[in-house]
């Protein structure tokens, strides 16, 4: 078993200042804080970064950290993989532990995107599907559109989305927009990408989040550990036709962790997932199993993901309101699940939380996405 | 009708330059399967895939109008889709005709077309295909 024993993070947001690597600096400075260890007992680190290479031509940058923090003579893994980049750095430091290769791990996801003219991400640049338009907004639309389509899904029901992330963001002191929404304000609001309004879509953000992962024999001295259960990180399968009402990556990713955890969704007490657009969240329920098929946009206008309700759904806010920062963003799920679990949420503590499920996707690929990871985390 | 001859497409072999214009698939020469751009080899046997003709009709499985600043010098809004094809069981991402925008709906049966819309990555300009809705 590999456990968490250590959280660093910064507020996201604009930090026009600050560089990827100072932004790390300071997540990473406070995971150890948090750990109470030292850099010299660090065994290996994952470094995620996404868009460093394509918005300012940086490459390589975990050896920057690394030098910068005077870690020395490490194994430094720099991670691309979309907007599961920070969680896939969390799937290889676990597996590089779990192999016995190192004792403990650092993985730290750093992300700088408020720079000018940063438009709309897509899913690579010479794609067809990006050259015949497709921008990230519109992929998720076309989702939404299939699922009001075929189950009935309302424009209200994807507001609650919204409405929730703000009304959670207001507890947590690092969320970007804490501002409340309602119904009401979230439709009025400028359309995007039908049906999107602005409110229903993810800020970009610069940010950083680092973890301290351990093995068995350190985590054991640690009273505030958080156990992974399992950590899953899948690619998809891209069969035609797609079915746009479901990421088949989604359901094969949740069902392989629930599998790998021993758990099943009926365990769940909070879930941190990718709500990069109001409709992703509605599906990630579905996928996660905390409702019937179909059943999602009812699932959140019911109250059933809000702080107190069935399963507390992205309680820090989670990408609507939190921002994200891409490869920052996986890291600071779990960062936000180690919180609850230890019981140190503060105004926003999920009551009785003992299970949590950290869930991220990335990247859009033939209807379906290009990577997809779900943890399972337990106190 | 207009000469488009001296202009790009916006990506080589996906349509002809007949009228109307046809799009340009791939199938499996083993296991017969359908894939959309034409891929190097099968995905799904790894055999030699040729070049096939995926026709022009197709009906809209899901549509959505971008209102936001358009990539690629594409007017603003402007729709796309999912739609599966009519010659061939393929669903494929679309660009729906820009003077059209925001008047399609799931179910409706559109066809294609090709002209000189927005820029490559080059910013030059080339020409793209769209679906439109049939009269």
């Amino acid at each position: 078993m590999v456990s968490i024993i250590g959280t660093g993070i910064i507020p996201f947001g604009r930090h026009l200042e600050r560089s990827i690597v100072s932004m790390a600096i300071e997540a990473t400075r406070r995971a150890l804080d948090d750990a109470a260890i030292t850099r010299d007992q660090i065994g290996a680190c994952y470094f995620a970064n996404a868009l460093g290479s394509s918005l300012f031509g940086d490459t390589t940058l975990g050896q920057n950290l690394t030098s910068a923090m005077g870690m020395v003579d490490l194994p430094v893994v720099n991670v691309e993989n979309a907007c599961t980049s920070g969680s896939t750095a969390f799937y290889l430091a676990r597996n590089a532990i779990l192999a016995g290769e190192c004792d403990i791990a650092l993985v730290v996801g750093s992300e700088k995107m408020c720079v000018p003219d940063f438009g709309l991400i897509n899913s690579g640049a010479t794609e067809l599907d990006t050259l015949l338009g497709m921008v990230t907004p519109a992929g998720f639309a076309l989702r939404a559109k299939r699922h009001m389509h075929e189950f009935g899904t309302t424009p209200e029901q994807l507001a609650a989305v919204t409405v929730k992330s703000r009304q959670h963001a207001s507890l947590n002191p690092i969320a970007q927009f804490t501002k409340p929404e309602t119904t009401e304000s979230v439709l009025a609001s400028p359309m995007i990408v039908d049906p999107f309004t602005r409110p229903q879509c993810c800020p970009i953000a610069d940010g950083a989040a680092a973890l301290i992962l351990a093995g068995d024999r350190v985590a054991a001295q640690m009273d505030r550990a958080i156990a992974i259960r399992s950590a899953v990180l899948t690619s998809g399968r891209y069969e035609n036709p797609a079915d746009l009402t479901r990421w088949h990556t989604d359901y094969a990713s949740v069902a392989l962790a629930y599998e790998k955890a021993g758990t099943t969704p009926e365990d769940v007490d909070i879930v941190e997932c990718h709500d990069a657009f109001s409709i992703a969240e509605i599906l990630h329920y579905e996928a996660l199993g905390l409702c019937e098929r179909g059943e999602g946009g009812r699932f959140v206008e019911r109250g059933d993901a809000s702080l107190g309700g069935k399963v507390p759904v992205n309680v820090s806010g989670g990408l609507l309101s939190r921002g994200h920062p891409i490869s920052a963003t996986g890291v600071a799920q779990i960062v936000e699940l180690v919180t609850q679990l230890r019981q140190e949420a503060g105004d926003r503590q999920v009551e009785d939380c003992n299970l949590g499920v950290a869930h991220c996707m990335g990247g859009d690929k033939k209807g379906d996405t290009k990577s997809c990871t779900v943890a399972v985390l337990s106190r | 009708m207009n000469d488009f001859s001296q202009i790009p497409p916006v990506y080589a072999g996906i349509f002809t330059a007949d009228k109307p214009p046809s799009l340009i698939g791939g199938q499996c020469t083993s296991c017969g399967a359908h894939h959309f751009p034409k891929p190097d080899i099968c995905p799904d046997c790894l055999s030699e895939v040729r070049g096939a003709d995926f026709g022009q009709s197709a009906t809209i499985y899901s549509v959505t109008t971008v209102r936001t600043r358009a990539p690629l010098g594409l007017p603003s809004p402007y729709s796309v889709a999912l739609v599966d094809l009519e010659d061939v069981p393929c669903r494929i991402f679309a660009l729906m005709d820009p003077e059209q925008a925001g008047s399609f709906s799931i179910g409706q049966r559109v066809s294609l077309h090709v002209a000189p819309i927005g820029v490559n990555n080059e910013q030059k300009a080339c020409l793209r295909p769209y679906f439109s809705a049939d009269k």
